[in-house]
């Protein structure tokens, strides 16, 4: 596993990403200090000035301003905080529920896996932008909604694709032999096949990371994500959308924002899937 | 051959009944945890508290919930999926009337997507060993990562609003007339001999049916090129290529025969979701489909039509799902023969 990791950290594609996320991490963590204005303050004398390089733009408002004359740097930067904390929170939650229901079912297999089984088969069966809809209209919008709304839509992606890597941990010797030497389920679930499952868990969880970024957008802009005190990228598109001839850059901007986090969680998937996966690592695809 | 298809079809669906029973009644579970009274919604607000509790009892919300299940359930295997609450008209006509138009921009956008992913795939594997090949795998993987909500804001802005060649509102342009026969805009404006009707139709299709075809070609692009990838491990690659076909024909006549087979398994997942992708579309391109009347009804938390949308988004989806099975056996040699 060490030698697995220094691998990874060798890979231009999980530098690459890492070094995109470290950015957008600092923009969310030091959101407060980076952003010129506060997100949410309104000067309707200036509505929809461009950016400051271009005509007419104003140099207090480096990005421009939106519909009600709101900064738009201090938007994107707020909105990063948004974006990522429904990314680490719905992804880990999605993760843990997905990962605990997957490692009991493939283990102990039988009954259970049968109905954990058939439970991801009914949960997938509803599109998850349909699922995710419906589920915001009963919970209501709000930050903690979002993810819960994420977690419970996207549980079945880990717990379909780590079943099928813990069927296959399961019949190693060294499981046997660990049941052997008395160890219990528990034990042997925790000891032996949690590090077995771990490089998938890691790769599945950079890549549910983009996801979650885009639900969250998907959210916000058709009005149900995470209210309208909170700036979101989402939010900015839809206000963008209504004055698009208006002013362009809004529009393209939060675009930009979102294909960049969502593109450095999908390299960081792909590069720790090449890099952690010793069956991939060596074949060199 | 027909036969075995059939078989496998019937059992599908068979196996699709239990399934969309759960799923309907979870939709049901959800949508009645909400904090809203829909009796007291389809009144007029100046209604008494009587008159409410009235309405109650007559829309069998003073049930228990498994009654009212039932209530619903059997209503809407007779065709009945109650009305909606803010357009005061019938949900299964309203959503009969939309899911064409969501159908022929879905069966547009699977069309693009195959077109540009087997294409891509293709270009890929063709590229493989070259010093492009990293570059061609880095752009496929930035590909992915723009999902059709970003496409169709992409698209809008580049093609719509800087560079103005095609409209981005609506389906067809202001003015022109929408003629109904089928409720399939493209095949009616025909129907009907209005040729401007079913250009402009073509015209305000081309940008959502792009953005969703983008959206979902990388993902055939990537699993054909592995796939390919794998067949050429094999030997009677070697063997067509020692009998002295050239490269071409061992790609189209061999390989890509044989590659296409996991290639359209995935398809049919992706297809699946491509359906319920729509929806974003419809919403950023005004297009009036099931997936906008599906974002105003749960805007206005209108619990009748949401049920009949979600359930009918669940029953495309499985349909879709159902129709690659039976392609696949269709396609495989050894599937038939058993």
């Amino acid at each position: 596993m060490g030698g697995a990791l220094g691998r990874a950290l060798r890979s231009p594609r999980v530098l690459l990403a890492l070094a995109m996320l470290v950015g957008i991490a600092c923009c969310a963590i030091f959101a407060g200090t980076l952003a010129p204005h506060d997100p949410g303050d309104q000067n309707l004398l200036s509505i929809l000035t461009p950016p400051a390089w271009a005509d007419g733009g104003d140099p207090s408002y480096p990005l421009g301003t939106d519909s009600l004359g709101r900064d738009v740097l201090s938007r994107l930067i707020y909105g990063a905080r948004t974006a990522l904390l429904v990314a680490l929170f719905a992804s880990l939650g999605a993760m843990v529920i997905g990962a605990i229901l997957a490692h009991i079912a493939g283990y102990f297999g039988g009954a259970i896996d049968w109905l954990i089984g058939r439970a991801v088969d009914v949960w997938m069966s509803f599109p998850p932008v349909i699922l995710s809809l419906i589920l915001m209209v009963g919970l209501g919008t709000g930050l903690s909604k979002v993810i819960l709304a994420i977690v419970l839509v996207d549980w079945t992606r880990f717990c379909r694709v780590l079943r099928a890597e813990v069927l296959i941990v399961t019949r190693h010797d060294y499981v046997a032999a660990a049941r052997l030497l008395g160890f219990t389920h528990w034990r042997t679930i925790v000891r032996e096949i949690v590090p077995a499952t771990t490089p998938l868990l890691i790769t599945l969880l950079s890549l549910e990371m983009a996801i979650a970024v885009v639900v969250e957008a998907i959210l916000s802009f058709v009005g149900l994500g995470v209210g309208a005190d909170q700036p979101a990228w989402g939010q900015m598109i839809a206000d963008a959308r209504q004055y698009v001839y208006q002013s362009p850059w809004n529009l393209l901007l939060p675009i930009l924002a979102i294909f960049l986090t969502v593109a450095a969680f999908n390299l960081l998937g792909d590069g720790l899937r090449r890099t952690l996966d010793v069956r991939l690592a060596e074949t060199g695809r | 051959m027909i036969l075995l298809v059939l078989e496998l079809v019937a059992r599908r669906l068979l196996a699709a009944i239990p399934i969309l029973l759960i799923v309907s009644a979870l939709l049901f579970c959800v949508l009645r945890l909400l904090p809203v009274d829909p009796a007291a919604m389809s009144l007029p607000p100046n209604a008494t508290i009587e008159e409410v509790e009235a309405q109650r009892r007559e829309m069998g919300l003073d049930k228990p919930l498994a009654q009212q299940y039932l209530i619903w359930l059997n209503a809407a295997l007779h065709g009945d999926f109650g009305r909606s609450i803010a357009l005061r008209r019938d949900a299964g006509s309203l959503v009969a009337a939309t899911l064409p138009a969501t159908i022929q921009l879905a069966a547009c956008a699977m069309t693009i997507a195959a077109i540009l992913g087997l294409g891509g795939g293709l270009l890929l594997f063709h590229l493989r060993g070259t010093a492009l090949e990293p570059v061609a795998d880095l752009v496929s993987i930035l590909l992915l990562s723009i999902p059709e909500f970003l496409w169709g804001l992409i698209l809008l802005f580049a093609f719509g609003v800087l560079l103005q060649w095609l409209p981005f509102i609506g389906q067809v342009s202001p003015g022109l007339p929408v003629p109904h026969v089928t409720g399939f805009l493209l095949l009616d404006a025909l129907l009907v001999g209005r040729f401007d009707v079913f250009l402009s139709a073509c015209q305000h299709l081309i940008l959502p049916a792009f953005a969703l075809g983008l959206a979902f070609s990388p993902t055939i692009m990537r699993v054909l090129r592995s796939s390919l990838f794998d067949i050429y491990l094999e030997d009677y690659i070697q063997q067509a290529r020692l009998r002295g076909l050239s490269e071409r024909q061992i790609l189209i006549g061999h390989a890509f025969r044989n590659a296409s087979l996991p290639t359209l398994t995935l398809a049919g997942v992706q297809f699946g979701i491509l359906f319920s992708g729509t929806l974003l579309v419809e919403v950023i391109y005004s297009y009036p489909g099931m997936g906008n009347l599906m974002v105003d009804a749960v805007r206005n938390a209108d619990l009748p039509l949401i049920q009949a949308i979600g359930l009918t988004y669940c029953i495309v989806v499985l349909l879709i799902n159902t129709a690659v099975d039976g392609l696949y056996v269709v396609l495989n040699p050894k599937l038939r023969a058993r």
